[in-house]
């Protein structure tokens, strides 16, 4: 009875502490993402516009390690025995990704362009009994330079 | 044509609905699959069990190994006083094979019956009782299990919820947690009845016996004054709380117009047992 009782307050405090930092986290990548619009940034291997002449150009990434809190590990783990969208999963990795992307975009502040963009995402810690707990997502790309008129 | 970058109005790679509801869902799937696969477990242990008879259980269980119960002359006269009176119990609650008795020394207040005829008594009981009649009904009441058939219910019931477990355990993840709790308030509400209903077997063997119903509730005053589990806890306790079955008794003495006599007094070598001590 005791476990359940200290199990039952885990997920809560799970669930409350997992949420908040959620859309913190959501808030934070919205501003940023807004911040980094009007850079150019494409998977193509060339730069979209020709005409001008290239400076520099160098290989940049930004990578992440999010984890998934208490509360989604266990309804994950429910899930696992119906089967289906884990939808708990889905927020995990999206920001994982987006946060990638926002930390590469910060690596190099005053690139002009980034080109060849690839995101790879692998999880990296299994907790106990192989439930994945974190993910890794890495952001890399080329980051390109412009000669100034 | 300029390309003007916005951001996406809305991020269609997560899902809005909530987590918590799906989880509900989930695990009340979860544990209604589990409650009735127990249940009719449970039904099918039942129906073997009515088809196993006493004959057959003694000899599925005779390589049961039972502990051999106290050693010396003094306490081995406890042990065959004992034994007498289930022997005179047995009949009059028309249990036809032998029931073997077996004390051990703990200061646990307690008797179990096991699968094979066999009854433990632990002598931190003889520290309860101040009465013949009151042993007399803990015994009664462990013979009203054999005659119902609990211990092997008890036993198959066991098993299964057992089996669930590992079953739940080996699908890797911490559910169990969550779902042994529902099973477990099953079984114990299964157990509190069948409890109840030895109760009332061992009422009836009593007034066979005696010819009266006095020392019944004797067992169950002495362990209400020693602990209480509380109003919450109760529902998980797989004995019904000795209050309520005194009250049980009571109730059925009234019923059934049994007397209320004076007891006997607890038998010379039943008195001074070193207990919890071997």
């Amino acid at each position: 009875m005791e476990q359940l009782i200290f199990f039952i307050i885990l997920i809560m405090l799970g669930y409350f502490f997992g949420r908040r930092a959620e859309s913190k986290h959501y808030r934070s990548i919205e501003a940023r993402e807004e911040f980094w619009l009007t850079r150019p940034t494409s998977t193509f291997k060339t730069i979209s516009n020709s005409g001008r002449t290239i400076r520099k150009s160098e290989l940049v990434s930004g990578n992440v390690v999010i984890s998934v809190d208490y509360f989604k590990r266990i309804a994950a783990g429910l899930r696992n025995l119906f089967g289906g969208e884990v939808r708990v999963y889905e927020t995990l990795v999206d920001r994982a990704r987006r946060e990638a992307l926002l930390r590469l975009h910060e690596s190099c502040g005053d690139a002009d362009e980034i080109i060849n963009i690839r995101l790879e995402t692998s999880s990296i810690y299994k907790g106990k009994r192989k439930q994945v707990g974190s993910v890794e997502v890495l952001a890399f790309g080329t980051a390109v330079y412009f000669e100034q008129n | 044509m300029d390309y003007k970058p916005t951001r996406p109005e809305n991020n269609d790679n997560i899902t809005r609905d909530s987590p918590v509801k799906e989880a509900l869902v989930l695990l009340s799937g979860v544990l209604a699959f589990f409650l009735v696969a127990y249940c009719m477990l449970g039904f099918l242990v039942d129906w073997a069990i009515s088809r196993i008879s006493p004959k057959m259980e003694a000899a599925i269980f005779s390589g049961f190994q039972v502990p051999s119960g106290l050693g010396t002359p003094e306490d081995l006269s406890c042990q065959a006083s004992l034994q007498h009176l289930t022997n005179e119990l047995r009949k009059c609650c028309d249990i036809n094979y032998p029931v073997k008795i077996i004390v051990i020394p703990s200061d646990t207040a307690n008797a179990i019956a096991l699968a094979g005829g066999t009854i433990v008594v632990f002598s931190g009981i003889f520290d309860m009782v101040r009465s013949e009649n009151g042993i007399a009904f803990v015994l009664a009441h462990e013979l009203g299990h054999f005659k119902h058939r609990d211990h092997l219910r008890g036993m198959g019931r066991g098993i299964v919820l057992t089996a669930l477990s590992a079953l739940l355990t080996g699908s890797g993840s911490s559910i169990t947690q969550l779902t042994a709790p529902g099973i477990h308030l099953t079984q114990a509400r299964y157990s509190r009845q069948r409890e109840a209903m030895a109760d009332a077997q061992a009422l009836e063997t009593m007034a066979c016996y005696y010819g009266h119903a006095g020392g019944a509730t004797e067992f169950f005053q002495a362990m209400g004054a020693a602990d209480d589990p509380g109003r919450f806890m109760a529902y998980f306790a797989s004995h019904p709380e000795c209050e309520s079955r005194i009250a049980a008794l009571k109730k059925a003495i009234q019923e059934q117009h049994f007397d209320i006599r004076p007891v006997k007094p607890l038998p010379p070598e039943l008195k001074h047992l070193p207990s919890g001590k071997l």
